[in-house]
């Protein structure tokens, strides 16, 4: 049998039965999986999201990414948890640590979705996926989805048919049965954009999608459109890779709980953006070349400008002042509700190329230093530009994790 | 038995063991009064993991009150906190 096996391990509504086994294990009576719950964002700086939801709460038509105030009009009785990150990060590594007794080759895709490639010739694949299953379930208290295919696309639409607790194949010659009725925009890399021109082509299932002629959707789509076919037909074969991915960028964006309706507010909540920004890059020894701003108004309408840097860049003054002026650049006075920045073209801070502005770099360099270590000392809100004192925006916005850099979320396998 | 999971002080003996064993503990009951309970005897000791958090849960009994009464104190070994699970 030289067909590859992978595994897809994908826990069930991670955050809330993290959440609930914590709870259970600190002696609480319920079990929130058991009663309509959300874990909600922070409902009082802004208006919160569900970031997690229970089966029960499904059940009212609750869904991930509504606000918590819409969640609640659909089931007042709902209970709400806020979110505790390295609560999710030790679970999330305890299920790492479990299953990489399995296999030395594991992929940590994000915080709660694993691949491994299965290599044991001696025991058939599906007992061994289902002594993980129980074992995750017994020992760590939650339960996981797995599928399991011959690569790592199959594995992965396999694991997201029925939930939870449960274990499913996506094999080539499933694929007609198992994946081809599904509608499109359940494959992967099939978001709402792309939904939208295959239905307005008549492409509803992944069948249809899968049927087309090869050189047909390349010139339609283009070199994502072949990527799709390719899914649709099943066929894919990137490595299970057990190494960290290299970052290719550090980005972190605000939705205001009001609008910005003035140029000062809006430079303050860039300068506290690029704060953290230029925090997280340093932490990480990364330097980068290509500033982009991207914003959205009132009315929630986007925009964004980039600009590439000559030298590249770990510092907060230089993203700041290149996204101050990427802004005045874009903005047209209307007011604004989201800000969001991004450092991208990384690369190690170990070569930095030195400029004729010199001494200019090396003064931020060391006033960045020193910062970094005052708040590494006494905490983040210890020092912070006097600009924001009394002004109603949080010095340093965005981040959710300081302790560690999972590049999370990839958008490809 | 009662799950109750109250915070107590403790006194461990980490001797050669790979897990603290419990001497005896502090406990507040709601009228401010603080009892201290020694613990006689220890049946077992299990480490549980639930969602990666590490804790030793020990089956006990001591005298509380005027009578022997078997129960459970948990150590949760991130935060060095001693619990009283169950009663």
């Amino acid at each position: 049998m030289s067909e590859r096996i992978v595994f897809h391990i994908d826990v069930n509504s991670a955050y809330l039965s993290w959440e609930a086994v914590y709870r259970l294990q600190h002696g609480s009576p319920i079990d929130l999986r058991d009663v309509p719950s959300i874990v909600g964002g922070d409902q009082e700086k802004r208006h919160g999201i569900v970031l997690a939801k229970s089966i029960p709460a499904k059940k009212f038509g609750i869904i991930t990414g509504e606000t918590v105030h819409s969640a609640f009009e659909k089931c007042p009785e709902l209970v709400m948890v806020p979110p505790c990150y390295p609560r999710y990060i030790r679970a999330s590594d305890s299920m790492v640590e479990l299953l990489g007794k399995y296999s030395p080759f594991i992929q940590r895709y994000s915080i709660d979705e694993v691949f491994l490639e299965y290599i044991d010739t001696e025991r058939p694949f599906m007992e061994v996926a289902t002594e993980m299953g129980r074992r995750i379930r017994e020992e760590l208290g939650f339960t996981v989805n797995i599928g399991i295919g011959p690569n790592k696309l199959l594995a992965k639409m396999a694991s997201d048919f029925s939930k939870p607790d449960k274990i499913h194949t996506l094999f080539k010659e499933d694929i007609p049965e198992k994946l081809w009725p599904l509608p499109v925009e359940e494959l992967f890399m099939v978001g709402s954009r792309t939904k939208k021109k295959l239905n307005g082509r008549g492409i509803f299932t992944i069948r249809q999608l899968a049927e087309l002629d090869r050189d047909y959707i390349h010139s339609w789509l283009k070199k994502p459109g072949l990527l799709i076919w390719e899914y649709a037909n099943g066929m894919e074969s990137s490595p299970v890779r057990s190494g960290a991915v290299p970052l290719k960028s550090v980005g972190n964006s605000t939705t205001m709980p009001f609008d910005v309706e003035t140029r000062e507010e809006a430079h303050k909540v860039l300068l506290a953006i690029s704060e953290m920004i230029g925090l997280r890059v340093r932490d990480l020894d990364m330097c980068g070349s290509v500033v982009s701003v991207s914003l959205k108004n009132h009315l929630f309408y986007h925009s964004s400008h980039q600009r590439k840097l000559n030298i590249p860049t770990d510092s907060t003054n230089a993203i700041y002042r290149v996204a101050r002026s990427l802004f005045d650049e874009m903005w047209q006075g209307e007011p604004m509700r989201n800000f969001s920045i991004s450092l991208s073209h990384l690369e190690s801070n170990e070569f930095f190329q030195l400029s004729l502005l010199g001494s200019q770099n090396k003064k931020e360099q060391q006033l960045d230093d020193v910062i970094d270590r005052i708040r590494l000392k006494y905490g983040q809100r210890s020092i912070y530009r006097s600009c924001f004192l009394y002004s109603g925006i949080d010095p340093v916005i965005g981040g959710v994790i300081m302790e560690e850099s999972y590049p999370m979320m990839s958008s490809y396998l | 038995m009662k799950v109750l999971m109250k915070r107590v002080e403790m006194i461990a003996w980490f001797n050669d063991k790979d897990y603290p064993v419990p001497l005896r503990f502090r406990l507040d009951s709601e009228d401010k009064v603080r009892t201290v309970i020694r613990i006689g005897r220890i049946f077992s000791h299990e480490e549980e993991k639930l969602g990666g958090n590490r804790a030793v849960v020990y089956r006990c009994e001591g005298i509380i009150g005027e009578q022997q009464r078997p129960f459970e104190l948990k150590y949760e070994i991130a935060t060095c906190r001693w619990f009283l699970f169950k009663m």
